[in-house]
């Protein structure tokens, strides 16, 4: 009988684990992760935090769940070395687990600031369940706070502290928060947003270090140009550093996250990988590339599964991811890949509506929106097809998109 | 985008804005959303076009996280 162990109990993990119930019925299926809950929402532990959505709705699989699909679940269970010779599982107090297919599915950690005091008390990180409920606690305590990471993770911070009360200083490297995939206009939207929650956006700053009482308490953040900053709250949201210390010598290819092929196969013969932590082939941007977008890991993870069940190549990974963020009055949408290509068309309507879309190749490869999304299904159907419009900008930007509009497709 | 109008209704469902969550309610953030039931979502949100509860492959009761709480209502 095939053994298929998956590494993770997030939304790629799981999803994969009921895809291979499904594709292989007589399998044995075992489900390890170092977390002490089954499966939760991580996109709303943020509205956990905020203090405006209670626990219950947040968790989305009881252990009943594994156990009526004869899947075992190992909570609180740490991997230390996968021996993928032998193949074989090692964990610290588990045992050992022979496995004939092996998917990891186990995220990432949030990056420490390398800086004094970065592990200070009323300093947080975002990224579990756990982590949720602590920043809750304290937010609700707190009175001033710092933000520091201008980027998708680091806005979450900017609304725990505006709905939480908290009169807030959000740090930025740059001249405006996600510098990478908004001009001034764009950014400039979002900066009103954050004013709005009262939280302040200051450029060209971050942190040098922290200060702390006789206790350990955060007190201040000050900035590489000696600006001061008091708080008893900070956030911390410069990246995420991939959990693949325990494949130290299994031989799987990585950088910068695990190297996958659009099927989420490894390098090495029955290892696959899905997730935020894989570096996977995009057939839509023809090279490899990274998403950390809910719906990018569910269908990785459906996708290596199908493959595992298989023992085959039989289903490609072919995605247009999605990233909102609902922290405001208008609504903003990051899809496919923004921040890459060789050309982009941009468009601001009002003081609370812009738009990018950026292209490789001439085709659309990803994009935001920010104040209108109603274009979001059409520049996401161009994506599919891979269609080539750089040519055709001014349709693109018009107010309301009209595929109709757009010359018809030559021959390439 | 406005999203002040607290009901906003279609042909089959309405949208309530509401400003809590009880802990038995299916809460869905719009990410997790498919493609088409987000264009969906958002019409109705702006009340531009009818909806079906067949579009929104939603359920009565479930709560979707946007820039507001919303709470699908068949009509």
């Amino acid at each position: 009988m095939t053994h298929y162990v998956i590494i993770g109990d997030g939304i790629s993990g799981s999803s994969a684990a009921e895809t291979l119930r499904e594709k292989a019925p007589d399998a044995t299926i075992t489900v390890i992760t170092d977390e002490g809950e089954p499966l939760y929402n991580r996109i709303l532990i943020k509205e956990h935090a905020k203090g405006k959505l209670p626990e219950a709705p947040i968790s989305i699989h009881e252990e009943g769940w594994y156990e009526e699909r004869d899947i075992e679940l190992s909570l609180n269970t740490h991997v230390t070395s996968v021996d993928t010779d032998a193949k074989v599982v090692h964990t610290h107090d588990s045992g050992d687990l022979e496995y004939d297919k092996l998917l990891v599915a186990t995220g990432g950690t949030p990056t420490q600031l390398p800086v004094d005091n970065s592990d200070a008390d009323g300093i947080h990180h975002f990224w579990t369940f756990e982590d949720a409920r602590g920043i809750r606690e304290h937010a609700e305590q707190s009175d001033t706070g710092v933000i520091v990471g201008a980027g998708l993770l680091g806005i979450d911070f900017a609304a725990v502290c505006g709905a939480q009360g908290i009169e807030a200083n959000y740090l930025m490297r740059g001249d405006r928060w996600w510098r990478y995939a908004l001009s001034a206009d764009g950014a400039e939207i979002m900066h009103g947003g954050m004013r709005d929650v009262g939280v302040e956006p200051v450029f060209d700053s971050g942190v040098d270090h922290f200060e702390t009482d006789d206790d350990g308490h955060v007190t201040a953040a000050v900035d590489p140009n000696g600006d001061r900053y008091e708080c008893d709250f900070a956030g911390v949201a410069i990246g995420l550093s991939f959990n693949t210390e325990f494949l130290r010598g299994a031989g799987l290819e990585e950088d910068n996250g695990i190297m996958v092929d659009e099927y989420m196969q490894t390098n090495v013969d029955d290892v696959y990988a899905a997730g935020d932590l894989t570096r996977f082939y995009d057939v839509l941007l023809g090279e490899q590339a990274q998403n950390g977008s809910w719906g990018s890991a569910k269908e990785q993870g459906r996708i290596a599964a199908v493959n595992m069940a298989a023992d085959d190549e039989a289903e490609q990974f072919e995605w247009v991811s999605s990233y909102s963020i609902t922290h405001f009055d208008f609504p903003f949408l990051s899809f496919g890949h923004p921040t890459l290509g060789d050309d982009h068309a941009e468009r601001k309507y009002s003081d609370t509506e812009w738009r990018r879309i950026a292209f490789k190749d001439g085709k659309i490869v990803g994009g935001v929106l920010i104040g209108d999304l109603s274009p979001q299904t059409a520049f996401k159907q161009l994506m599919r097809e891979q269609r080539v419009v750089a040519d055709q900008k001014e349709v693109l930007l018009e107010q309301s998109v009209d595929l109709d509009e757009l010359a018809p497709t030559q021959e390439q | 985008m406005h999203m002040a109008t607290s009901e906003l209704r279609g042909s089959s469902l309405k949208l309530t804005r509401i400003e809590s969550v009880s802990p038995d309610a299916t809460v869905r953030h719009v990410d997790q959303l498919e493609t088409e039931t987000l264009d969906t979502f958002y019409a109705a949100v702006e009340g531009n076009r009818p909806i079906t509860a067949a579009e929104m492959g939603l359920d009565a009761g479930d709560v979707i996280v946007g820039t507001e709480y919303y709470r699908v209502d068949l009509m």
